[in-house]
This record gives structure tokens, sequence and C-alpha cells, in this order.
């Protein structure tokens, strides 16, 4: 009796230890926390997500969307405590502060830091270590209203100043405001353009000090250059300079109070749901034909160091290396890769601008590459307004104060 | 033993007192002398955070700035309040529902009224533009807050508008309080309004007038959400507060050390001015 009964058993216990050891190697679960994935900014991450999930049964993953602006509140404590997420997504200034204090893991470079476009893989493997996979390279160029310039009888984006000069003389005569350069940031983004567009590699040392905003000629020339085109009536620099570019202004644009506004391809999506707005995105105005492509690192994915399922968080930020799903990213953020290799997600209508970016015009945002200091920043905003409400004074006392905060550091 | 017993039943609000508001104040007193960046262990700086502080002249033009919004915002709002609860005061067919027609903007979110008053002040057909267009009276547009001269103005106005309720009903309640028969014994003298107004009732206010100028006080010295959602401290720092450096160091720059400083130096100064405040008026409530 003991014996028929026995066997069974046995072969019954092993049969389920085998099932509960299979359960168990199954049960792998990262926490991903990004500022994308929403239903504002989607950016694909839903569909990645699940794609991810496909390939790898292995491994669950939780997904929470924490804002830009949360992440600096959220993420620290969470950091200092041990709890931080597997995965999180990160820019430059967060990873400067989080690798210094040790709480980012190397990453391991593979095969995707050598596809890295040379200004990125400069910005991201600057020191021994990598600690931040890219994701994506965001343009800021010119938004510029094809349907009003066509009705002032200009059939092309402007890419030079003298071609944005004839375009604000022409727009002005037909009874159309042609450009809102607000001091906040429209206005940064063209003097910053202009400025490195003769020698973009003096942008780490105008930041490190070693040069100053002061004595650069190319820097005076394009204050000079946002003087003649208020001389020129591209827009009423005391009237512009306090409006706010992330409220009021993209409102104005969208409404089609104004022809043209330099400002981020982020606002690509946005623009485009306005169905009588017929735009294009173009490179900033600047000396060379081809106009410039101010191009912003964007962000990437970092590993916490203190992330209990390594190996699952390397295959999830590997998975991103991969052109095919990088391409659903970039196409959901109208950005580029950071890839040499990879491809665009930008829309048609940024056709100027990527035809900058092949041309070779393409220059890195300094501080989104933390070539330039945060603080300087504000402190551009700010002059670029203060010069706009009184754009007689001297380019060198704006650039005077750059100089000033540089130094502070 | 039986008499320090009592004592006993402050224990509670003692303790929550110490850990939700003493501990954070010593806590950022530490971190003020050290080079903390959110993460990561503090470094000691000594005092070179306060340093910088006073030595640099873009945080003393944030500390004047934020000193006279605080004066512009008071002076106002307790002017405003007081015509209005004077006037409610005599009209009390309508007082109630005046007093919560005036609270409703204290209502509203800090976002919702900063984007509502920067499109009324959009130099671009906003409300107040247009208004003035309509009425024959283009001579007044203007920039409101794109113009340093008149921004920090314009600001103040759109706070006193959310606030103004608050003080209209402090003012009520110390009507409330003045006895009647003071204003009939008046009325039989011949007194007119304005002398009933400026001898008997401004003076029987005087603590609301107290309660209402350090609330304000207080509560405007702190202030950021206005001048961050509709200026940003801009145009060229005309509106930047002290309360916005602290926001700007912390959030983008992750200078935690230096805006604790920032907040000593903020703490300070509201107990100083609170205290000198709250003595002179209290004085000002005895002699009365």
């Amino acid at each position: 009796m003991m014996k028929r009964t026995t066997t069974p058993v046995i072969a019954s216990i092993g049969t389920l230890s085998l099932l509960a050891a299979a359960s168990v190697a199954q049960a792998v679960t990262i926490e991903v926390s990004a500022w994308k994935g929403n239903d504002a900014e989607p950016a694909g991450m839903p569909e990645l997500i699940e794609r991810f999930e496909a390939a790898h049964p292995d491994i669950d993953v939780e997904f929470s969307y924490i804002s830009r602006t949360d992440t600096d509140i959220v993420l620290p404590p969470r950091l200092q405590s041990g709890d931080a997420p597997d995965v999180m997504m990160a820019d430059m200034p967060l990873v400067k502060v989080w690798s210094d204090a040790g709480l980012l893991a190397p990453l391991d470079k593979g095969t995707w830091f050598e596809r890295l476009s040379p200004a990125v893989s400069a910005t991201v493997g600057s020191g021994d270590e990598v600690y931040v996979m890219p994701l994506e390279v965001i343009g800021m160029g010119n938004y510029v209203n094809m349907g009003l310039l066509r009705a002032a009888g200009i059939e092309e984006p402007p890419t030079t100043v003298d071609a944005l000069v004839e375009a604000c003389e022409a727009l002005d005569a037909a009874g159309t405001s042609p450009m809102l350069l607000t001091g906040g940031f429209p206005a940064a983004l063209f003097v910053t353009a202009n400025g490195l567009e003769p020698d973009p590699s003096v942008a780490a040392a105008l930041g490190a000090g070693e040069s100053t905003f002061e004595d650069s000629e190319a820097f005076a020339a394009a204050l000079g250059k946002v003087r003649r085109l208020a001389e020129a009536k591209c827009f009423d620099p005391k009237q512009v300079a306090g409006v706010d570019p992330w409220s009021t202004a993209l409102a104005e644009f969208k409404a089609g109070s104004f022809a043209m506004i330099p400002q981020g391809a982020w606002n690509i999506l946005d623009f485009s749901t306005v169905d009588e707005l017929d735009f294009v995105f173009a490179p900033i105005p600047a000396s060379a034909d081809s106009g410039v492509a101010l191009d912003l690192f964007g962000f990437g994915w970092t590993i916490s160091s203190q992330s209990e399922e390594p190996e699952a968080a390397k295959a999830f930020v590997d998975f991103f290396t991969d052109d095919a799903n990088l391409q659903t990213l970039l196409e959901a953020e109208s950005a580029y890769s950071p890839f040499a290799d990879g491809s665009s997600g930008m829309a048609e209508l940024a056709a100027p601008y990527d035809a900058a970016r092949a041309a070779g015009a393409s220059i890195l945002f300094p501080f989104s590459v933390l070539q330039w200091p945060k603080e300087l920043e504000a402190e551009l905003f700010d002059s670029m307004t203060g010069y706009l409400l009184d754009i007689e004074q001297d380019p060198e006392d704006v650039l005077v104060r750059w100089d000033e905060i540089v130094e502070d550091q | 033993m039986g008499k320090y017993r009592i004592y006993l039943f402050t224990l509670p609000a003692v303790l929550v007192l110490g850990i939700f508001f003493v501990y954070p104040i010593l806590l950022s007193l530490r971190l003020s002398f050290t080079d903390f960046t959110g993460v990561g262990i503090p470094k000691d700086v000594g005092w070179k955070n306060y340093e910088r502080i006073f030595t640099r002249s873009r945080y003393l033009d944030a500390l004047q700035v934020t000193l006279l919004f605080t004066l512009l915002v008071v002076t106002l709002q307790t002017a405003i309040g007081l015509c209005f609860a004077a006037l409610l005061h005599r009209l009390p067919a309508i007082r109630h529902f005046c007093r919560a027609a005036l609270f409703m903007p204290a209502m509203m979110s800090f976002v919702i009224v900063g984007y509502v008053w920067q499109f009324i002040y959009s130099p671009f057909n906003g409300g107040l533009n247009a208004a003035f267009g309509r009425l024959g009276l283009a001579a007044f547009q203007h920039n409101w807050i794109g113009d340093p001269n008149t921004a920090l103005l314009a600001l103040g106005f759109a706070h006193v508008w959310m606030f103004v309720g608050y003080t209209t009903a402090i003012f009520l309640a110390g009507y409330a309080a003045i006895p009647q028969d003071l204003d009939e014994a008046a009325r039989l003298e011949g007194t007119s309004g304005w002398q009933r107004f400026r001898h008997i009732e401004v003076p029987l206010l005087a603590p609301s007038f107290t309660i209402n100028i350090v609330l304000s006080t207080i509560g405007t010295l702190k202030t950021f959400e206005l001048p961050f959602i509709m200026t940003r401290g801009g145009p060229d720092g005309a509106t930047r507060t002290l309360s916005l450096h602290i926001i700007d160091s912390l959030f983008g720059k992750y200078k935690f050390g230096f805006a604790s400083a920032l907040s000593i130096v903020m703490l300070i100064l509201v107990v100083l001015i609170a205290y000198i405040q709250n003595r002179v008026l209290r004085a000002r409530e005895a002699r009365l």
C-alpha cells in the first residue's frame, strides 16, 4: 500500500517544485520613470513598453510618469533612501548631479556608444564612465507661417539674416507682424546661434571662462543683428521684450498674429493641431546660407546604482539602441536620433531644418551639454529682455553680464 | 506635580510644532552651510553661501523687489479692503452676497489666476488694452508686464484682486464688533459719514488693521506664484523676488545648500518685519 501511494506523491511534489521554480525565474519587474509617456507627450512609450515586454517575457515594466519638474522633487528623496526606480529618464544636468553622488550605475557601452554622433559622444563620454544612453536630439529653429509669407510674396523661409530682413520688410508692408523675438527664449536662441556660428568650438571655452563674451566679436555681431532686425521692423523690441515665450507667444503664433518665432521642435505637434496654420520648421537665420540648426541634447536612460535588477534594466536600455525601436519615439517627439547612423523622426514640414543639419550647420545648445552653467541661462534671458527694452545700449554691457555669471561659478 | 500636569496637554501641539516646524528650520540652517545638491553627502562650505547672498547685487535687488512688492500689495489691499468693508457695512442687504463674491478669487488656483491675468495684460489684444481701446482711452494702452516700470504694479494688482476678499472679511468682522450705540450717538450729534468713519470706525478697527497688515505682509513676503507664472521674474529681473531665487536655486540649479541660505535670510526678514509690525500696531491699538 505504501509503495503504491509514495511514488505518485513524490512525483507530484517534484513537478510542483519545478513549476514553482519556473514561475520564480519569470517574475522580474523593473520600475521605469520618465517625463514622457503620458497623454500629452506619449513619445511612443506605451507602444514601446508593450513591444519590450513581448520581446522579454521574463521582464515586466512598471512605468511611472513623473513630469520634468516633479523629477527634481520626487526622485532625489527616493535616490537618497535607496528606493529609486531601476531605469530613470534624465538629461545632462541630472546625470551630472546624480552621477557625482554615486547614484547612477556606469553603463555598458556595448556597440551603441561608438554609433553616437561625435558631438553627443563627446558630451556623454566626457569622463571615464558613461552614465546615460541618449535617446534624442531635438531641434530649436524658426517656425515660419508660410501662409503669411506667401501672402506677402515670399516663397521660401528665410535662412539668412539678409533674407530675414527682406521678409520682414515685405510682411510689414503687407500689414503682418513679422516676428515674435521675445526676450525670454527666442532672442536667446537667435543670439546663441549667431554667436557660435563662426566657431562652435568656442562654446566650451566661453563657459569655462577661458574666453570672454565681452571679447567675442561674434556675439557682439549677433547682438548687432538683433538691432538690425528691430530697425527693419521685424518686431517692436519694447513690445515683445517681456512677452512670455511659453504661453502668450505660442498662442499668438498659432492664432496667425505673427509670421515667425524661434522656438523648439517640441511645439510641432501642438502647432499641427491648428488646421489653418500652414507652417514650416526652419533653421535660425544666420550669416551662412544654410542658417543654423541649434540642436538640444534632450534626454536619455540612466540606471540606478541601487537597482536590484541591473541585467533587466540593461536589457531595457539596450532595447532603445535598436533603430527600429528608437524611431517610434523619435517620430512621436519630432526629434533626431543621437546616433550618427540613426534615422530622423521629423515631419516633412521640418525639411528646411533637416537641410541645415545635412549641410553641417548643426550646433549643440551649450546648456544642454553642460558647456555653459545653468545660472547663465537665466542671465541670458534677463539680459536679452533688457537689451530689447533698450536696443541702443552697447552690446558690451550685455556681454559683460554673461561673463560675470561665468566668473561667479 | 498637579499644577504642572496641565502642561502635558500641550505636548501633542508641541510635538507637531517641533517635528513639522522647528526641525525643518534647523535642518535648513544646517544645510545652508553646505553645498548640498539634493542627493549625496553635503560638504561643509562655511559662510560661503551667505557671503554670496550679501555680496552679489542680484540677491540684494531681489530683496528690494520683495520689499517693494510687499509694501505695494499690503497698502493697496488694506486700503481697498477697508473701502469695501466700509461700503458693505452700510449696505446690509447685499453684504453677504458681496462678501462671497469678493472671496471667490481667493478660491481659484494661482495657476489659473496667473494665466488669466497674463492674457488680460497681454500687449497683443489683451483684455485690458482692448477695453481701453473700446472706451476711447487708447492712450492708456501699455505693455503692462513687459515694461519694468509697470510690471511689479501689474503683478501687485493681480495679487490684490485675488486676496482683497480676505481683507474685507476681516474688516467686516471688525465692524461687527463696533457697538451700534456709538454710531447712533455720533449720528445724533450731527456728524457726517466721513467724520464717523475717520474718528470712530477707523480707530475701533485697529485690531482688524493689525491682523490684516501682519497676515498680508507675511503672505506677500513669501509669495512666488504670480511672479513665477506671469513674468518668471522678468522683465530683466524687475519682478524677481527672493522666493523666485529660492525656487530657481532648488529646481534647475540643484543648489539646495544655497537655497537653504536664502530661505534662512527670508525667514529672518519675515520674523523681523512681523515682530516690528506687531509691536507698533499693538501699541497703536493700546493708545486708541
